[in-house]
């Protein structure tokens, strides 16, 4: 059971052979994002971006059984450090989701770590990263 | 991918995001422990760690059985498996993202590289 209260948030980082900003940019540039936005199972993506904080992105990617419409708010843009906004999808659920997308230099690549986490009702911008770093304290915890 | 129950996730989710009660639900991995034990861990009031239990029991993740005139805690992990659920299904989606965003811009940045 320990192993299932361990992860509230999911963490996922890969370091590329890339600028923070050419990465940053491609997070935010409407063709780029159709062109990496698409999962295998995927035909084609679309992607609409007002790319400045409260401004929102709608990206729906085409599925066999049709659309899968995401849409969020831009809650940081700090190019090329870190982008947040948040993120709803029918997979999501009706509660409001958060992503953290840092860009950290790490020699001549960049280390692009994404933190996806579910905000409890009562969470308001500014928690989220306590929240976080609670629960991997609890990870230890558990480990 | 398949569909959530998404109270029981939310339920969960706030139940964990107070310190007061990840360290109940810490408590209780070690073993079941009366009410009256758990508030003795905690440097506030009976009534308010009443409080925190009573949404760990709405998140379903405490079950309280009654012993005589003691109320015995027990942790109930099965509300988590959806919490589970989602994150492996976010963690594969943003793993399959990030090697897609590696080779969609290493793969436009080789043709400006220039060579000595």
């Amino acid at each position: 059971m320990n192993a299932a209260l361990a992860p509230a948030a999911v963490v996922v980082r890969r370091t590329i052979a890339a600028s923070a900003e050419r990465l940053f940019d491609a997070w935010l540039d409407p063709i780029s994002l159709s062109q990496w936005m698409r999962p295998g199972t995927i035909h084609s993506t679309v992607a609409q971006v007002d790319a400045r904080v409260g401004g929102s992105y709608e990206i729906v990617m085409q599925a066999d059984s049709g659309p899968i419409v995401h849409t969020g708010v831009y809650r940081v843009v700090d190019r090329p450090k870190r982008l947040v906004f948040t993120w709803q999808s029918v997979h999501t659920g009706p509660g409001e989701t958060l992503v953290t997308v840092d860009f950290v230099r790490v020699d001549k690549r960049t280390e692009v770590i994404i933190t996806h986490e579910q905000l409890p009702e009562s969470a308001r911008p500014g928690h989220d990263k306590g929240w976080t770093s609670a629960l991997e304290r609890l990870q230890e915890a558990f480990t | 991918m398949g569909e959530y129950k998404t109270a029981t996730l939310n339920g969960v989710f706030n139940a964990l995001c107070d310190p007061t009660r990840r360290a109940i639900l810490a408590r209780l991995t070690d073993a079941d422990a009366r009410v009256t034990d758990i508030a003795g861990n905690f440097p506030i009031s009976l009534n308010s760690i009443s409080k925190h239990i009573r949404m760990l029991e709405r998140a379903g993740l405490l079950r309280r059985s009654i012993v005589g005139r003691d109320h015995v805690l027990s942790l109930n992990a099965e509300p988590l498996s959806a919490a589970a659920n989602w994150i492996e299904h976010y963690r594969r989606f943003w793993e399959g993202r990030l090697a897609a965003l590696d080779a969609f811009v290493t793969k436009q940045d080789k043709p400006k590289r220039k060579r000595r």
